[in-house]
């Protein structure tokens, strides 16, 4: 039955995207798949990252189980254990800092949005209502325009102070200054787009009402556009973005290049030992790749001003030639593979084979 | 034994020395970075439409796919064309974060009162599962911006002016692919377009994926790449020419320091395919 359910979920998904990707879009959208086609998408991400959560259970169990019985190699399983476990209390904490952070930048950043929503909903009622009459707050649902505007005056207020509170507090310990002044002189500006805000007094929004708001909207964008920018700063400086800089760009980058890097060495010994003219075919090789590697370096063109121009020859003539026909045999032969994981006939697990 | 450990120690002066003594030398010419630069030159973009660049690197190909990306993303910067970063990699996560923001601080730094800011000249929608399945998704959606979601900070995509408009993928008017991975790289050259509309593409690949990207770049499906950390090289000195206060002399050395393990790998083979030649002649000649 267990089987039956794989391979039928393997055929169906499989089908989806093959006819997705072959239909034209007319048929797509007279199927109705257009629409669904993103949460479909999304649905088949969540199952391959369900896959990375198995993979993290699966190492902590094995490697616990190591580690727990102290059997053959366990210091390597508490190494990895180790590096697993401060990666991922790191990583959450630098997540759960960047949530905050963006939650203070958006109550910011909302300010500049409430002022052109005002707007746009007295052009939206304008549109709906008798011509030339801009009024809001008519059918019950939206507060009056006075009642907004004081909201939006008392809101922005509060914002200014909490984000001139905090940008005092960083002026002490931050070497670059010129960041903090911009914030503060475009706090001044907003606080003066506020005090304009108090012309707005009547019922309705006149021509006069709504260029107040407009200039108000531009000066709360480029404040809180500031703010996020500082705030990105800030952030970046804390501690867990400095230990998380520590692990990944001090350790992990560092010793993963490393490891790359012997590569090299092992080059240098094979190509001494291994790259030997036996035949013909190997010689030619030889010559391919001296020219390739000539024409990439600086040396190559004292040898022969032409080497570049050989090496692009090289690579684009018989190099396309050859790759081309390897890709195609390739391409072939995955495509017999999909065919055979998409009938359920390639892996042991869901065929009927039994031991 | 001790053969193998002097051919480890001449591998490491040679790559050492220049690294250590800053040396430099003019890189080779190399014609697919200069098409690659009139490509980036020929791409232009009207407000809301942007370039995605996708980082699909880690430590691993760091010494040449780094250089690539930060080339490609300050000549993106110096044309102001809004980049958004991304990845299908979740080792390229750092390389996403601190790239850009060096870039912008170097330009900072040369232009005096111009700034490269988050949110403007870029942003960073992060590490993206699903590989195939969520280019597939992205270039069917009608929205982009809605469809990235949010940065890596978390800050909806749209609640930045530059980024908030993209549209469908015809908002998207080039795509970056910095990558040693060739299946990465084939998810891109296969899905990112759709009926009628292909962006134009440029790759940055490792010296050994060079030969497969170019049966791309034949077939007109690639428009520009860049060849290892010589094309990045190349690409700079490009760039140098356009705008002189750039600064690429980290990157020369590296380039440098590569030439000459090149350089000595060459003068390896040429070594072990001549040494037993005068043994057998020395042989020979003892009787």
């Amino acid at each position: 039955m267990r089987t039956r359910i794989i391979r039928t979920a393997t055929f169906l998904g499989g089908l989806y995207f093959f006819l997705y990707f072959v239909c034209p879009d007319a048929t797509i959208e007279a199927l109705g798949l257009k629409e669904g086609n993103e949460p479909i998408s999304n649905g088949f991400i969540v199952i391959g990252a369900m896959a990375v959560g198995l993979g993290l259970f699966n190492l902590v169990a094995k490697h616990g189980t190591q580690l727990i019985f102290k059997r053959q190699g366990w210091p390597f399983s508490l190494a990895l254990l180790l590096g697993l476990s401060s990666m991922l209390v790191v990583t959450t904490g630098q997540w759960i800092q960047g949530l905050r952070t963006s939650r203070e930048i958006r109550a910011a950043q909302v300010i500049g949005e409430f002022a052109t929503r005002i707007v746009d909903d007295a052009q939206g009622f304008a549109e709906k209502g008798s011509a030339g009459v801009k009024s809001i707050g008519v059918d019950g649902k939206i507060p009056s325009l006075k009642i907004r505007v004081g909201a939006l005056q008392q809101y922005t207020e509060t914002q200014i102070a909490r984000v001139t509170n905090q940008a005092s507090d960083m002026h002490h310990t931050w070497s670059n200054q010129t960041l903090l002044a911009e914030l503060h002189q475009s706090a001044g500006e907003l606080n003066f787009a506020v005090s304009a805000l108090g012309t707005i007094s009547g019922e309705t929004l006149g021509a006069a009402d709504e260029q107040t708001l407009k200039t108000f909207s531009q000066a709360a964008a480029k404040f809180s556009s500031l703010y996020s920018l500082v705030m990105r700063k800030e952030s970046g400086r804390g501690l867990i973005q400095r230990l998380y800089d520590l692990l990944y760009q001090g350790v992990f980058i560092q010793l993963g290049s490393a490891m790359f890097a012997l590569l090299g060495v092992y080059i240098a010994a094979a190509a001494y030992r291994a790259f030997r003219i036996r035949t013909l075919e190997s010689a030619l090789m030889m010559t391919a790749a001296l020219i390739v590697m000539l024409g990439q370096i600086a040396f190559g063109k004292h040898l022969y001003e032409g080497m570049p121009a050989l090496r692009q020859w090289l690579l684009e003539v018989p190099n396309s030639a050859a790759f081309r026909a390897i890709r195609l045999g390739a391409g072939v032969a995955g495509l017999m593979l999909a065919i055979r994981m998409w009938l359920s006939i390639e892996s042991t697990s869901s065929s009927s084979r039994k031991k | 034994m001790e053969g193998r450990r002097i051919i480890y120690l001449l591998m490491i002066l040679a790559v050492a020395v220049p690294v250590l003594f800053g040396v430099s030398q003019q890189p080779s010419r190399l014609v697919s970075a200069e098409r690659m630069y009139d490509v980036v030159e020929g791409v232009s973009v009207r407000p809301g439409e942007v370039a995605m660049v996708w980082f699909d690197f880690g430590p691993g190909s760091i010494a040449e796919n780094e250089p690539q990306a930060t080339v490609l993303i300050e000549h993106l910067f110096r044309r102001r064309i809004p980049v958004v970063v991304i990845s299908q990699y979740q080792q390229a996560e750092a390389f996403l974060r601190r790239i850009p923001e060096e870039v912008a601080a170097r330009l900072e730094r040369e232009n005096p009162g111009q700034t490269w800011r988050y949110g403007e000249a870029w942003v960073n929608a992060g590490y993206k599962p699903g590989a195939a399945i969520y280019i597939q998704a992205m270039v069917n959606t009608p929205d982009v911006s809605k469809f990235l979601g949010r940065d890596v900070s978390g800050m909806p995509l749209t609640s930045y002016p530059a980024f908030s408009s993209i549209g469908g993928i015809e908002g998207v008017k080039m795509v970056g692919e910095v990558t040693s991975l060739v299946g990465v790289f084939d998810n891109i050259i296969q899905f990112f377009q759709k009926s009628g509309y292909r962006p134009t593409v440029v790759h940055g690949c490792t010296s050994i994926t060079i030969p497969e990207a170019y049966i791309f770049l034949d077939s007109g499906q690639l428009n520009g790449l860049l060849e290892g950390i010589a094309g990045a090289a190349w690409y700079s000195e490009v760039l140098k020419k356009h705008f002189p206060k750039s600064d690429n002399q980290r990157l020369l050395v590296t380039n440098t320091a590569l030439s000459m393990a090149h350089l000595m790998i060459i003068l390896l083979i040429i070594a072990g395919n001549v040494a037993p030649l005068i043994g057998r002649v020395l042989r020979r000649m003892r009787g």
